[in-house]
């Protein structure tokens, strides 16, 4: 059975905290619940973006997730 | 900051044509940091390596494209271009606006960027080139509330929708191009500003086969104009071709003495699939075998129009050629009815059949058009619920192997094995 909505999330971002890299694409996320669809992962990611928990890394062409703190600007590498 | 020598840079402003050094020497004098794009570039052109470094968090809050981080690797050397930011604004359809709007778009673009820009980028944008991370947040906020204008995509996003001029302009567009660009542009404002998927998407919006927009060669969904019926014919029209009364493709090879007209050399001999010909000074074409290529609707532009049953074809999967090579789209749905009244809704059920399964099979930074290659496009027409057709063959079958799908064979692929080898020797 998928998760809550909130359990998602809190699986999301315990996966952001702890992965050694600290950018991840969304669909390294599909695995915090293999019941939940695609899009509803995406909308959790990007609801933990809007509440200041995590941050969008992007290269221009594609676009990570990073828990808050966690990625880098290139002006900082 | 100081002007730089830039001898290599200064040679490109040799010659007639117009010198993007030129601009930026003019706008270094209203913007200084201008003077360290150029010393940046000529140290490029020296070393033969960019010292562009792109990537990293920066943005608006709540948004996740629109804006590409960009800094320099030489930063000490030309602190004028540290940040130098990129930001793109999502164009109106067919890229229609106002002057006004653009001065306002420029003088905005002067109090917090750089001045440059790239009118327009390869997707359509209004692309702003270079500002600092701390005037990102005013920017946008004068943007969206004194301009009213949104950024445009970037990232894994769905990118700014295009669209040709369609039928505000020509008189060829099977639908109105401009509206279905729009509406999905509004329908899908999260998929535009949120990264949702495992790599970028792109629509493009063609109201002909003539795909202005080359959505069949750039985009991940192109919406081709097309028509089912008959190309109309004008018999007295294509008589004054014959005779000479029009010039043909209106005009548009004038100039050159390229002789009397001649309608067999010039339409039917290079008609793709030989179906036209005449009858005395009468023009017959066999429909069936038309592959809408356009040409002769182009040369005589007076005697033939598309037909009157008009709609759309999708091509599904094009792309640039960062994996495997360039590849074309495929062509996917032959005809779709492109229905304003139901708000397009046929077009939007044929977009999110393709997304879920992208979003579900797709690698990272797999672009769909490679999905489709990886898992074939019999997988895909499966998934998209289409009946496979000819025209959907790219070649005759060389292996002997039937690939037959589970529920299409009695029992199924479910075997015992034990009860196999009791009866077939090993």
């Amino acid at each position: 059975m998928a998760l809550s909505k909130d359990e998602l999330k809190a699986a999301i971002l315990d996966k952001a905290m702890t992965a050694p890299k600290p950018q991840l694409y969304v669909k390294d996320f599909y695995a915090c619940d293999p019941d939940a669809k695609p899009r509803d992962v995406k909308n959790a990611a990007n609801d933990l973006v809007k509440e200041g928990k995590m941050d969008f890394w992007s290269s221009g062409s594609t676009t990570m997730y990073a828990a808050k703190g966690r990625a880098k600007d290139e002006e900082h590498r | 900051m100081p002007k730089h020598d830039t001898p290599l840079l200064d040679e490109l402003e040799k010659g007639p044509w117009p010198s993007f050094v030129t601009d930026l020497k003019r706008q270094a004098e209203k913007k200084p940091e201008c003077f360290d794009i150029l010393g940046q570039v000529e140290l490029s052109y020296k070393d033969k390596i960019t010292h562009w470094k792109h990537g990293g968090i920066v943005g608006v809050f709540g948004y996740g494209g629109g804006i590409v981080g960009r800094y320099s690797d030489v930063p000490e050397r030309f602190p004028g271009v540290a940040h130098f930011h990129t930001v793109r604004l999502n164009q109106p359809s067919s890229k229609f606006y106002s002057s006004a709007k653009l001065r306002d778009i420029c003088n905005l673009w002067e109090k917090y960027g750089s001045g440059m820009t790239n009118m327009h980028g390869s997707t359509g944008d209004l692309v702003l080139l270079g500002t600092t991370t701390p005037n990102l947040e005013p920017l946008f906020y004068e943007l969206t509330h004194d301009l009213n204008q949104d950024l445009g995509g970037s990232g894994s996003n769905l990118r700014t929708p295009e669209c040709c001029l369609g039928r505000a302009r020509c008189e060829w567009g099977c639908y109105d191009t401009q509206d279905l660009c729009h509406s999905l542009t509004m329908h899908y404002q999260d998929e535009i500003h949120r990264p949702a998927f495992p790599y970028k998407f792109k629509f493009k919006f063609s109201g002909c086969p003539n795909d202005c927009v080359a959505a069949i060669a750039r985009s991940d969904f192109a919406v081709i104009g097309t028509w089912r019926d008959d190309i109309r014919i004008d018999q007295a029209a294509v008589k004054g071709y014959i005779k000479g009364e029009f010039a043909p493709n209106a005009g548009a090879h004038s100039g050159k003495d390229w002789g009397k007209f001649d309608i067999k050399a010039e339409v039917l001999d290079l008609c793709p699939t030989g179906c036209m010909w005449l009858e005395g000074d009468t023009l017959k074409i066999d429909n069936s075998e038309c592959t809408r290529c356009m040409h002769c609707i182009n040369v005589m532009p007076r005697a033939l129009r598309p037909g009157k049953k008009q709609g759309a074809t999708i091509c599904v999967g094009a792309k640039a050629p960062i994996l495997d090579g360039a590849q074309f789209a495929t062509m996917t749905i032959p005809f779709l009815e492109i229905n304003k009244d139901t708000e397009y809704a046929e077009v939007v059920e044929v977009i999110e059949k393709i997304w879920d399964w992208w979003m579900e099979v797709g690698k990272n930074r797999e672009r769909v058009g490679e999905t489709i290659m990886r898992m074939g496009l019999p997988t895909f027409l499966k998934v998209m619920e289409i009946t496979p057709l000819p025209q959907h063959i790219k070649e005759p079958r060389s292996n002997p192997y039937v690939f037959w799908q589970d529920d299409e064979v009695e029992g199924g692929f479910e075997r015992d094995v034990k009860e196999f080898r009791k009866r077939n020797a090993q």
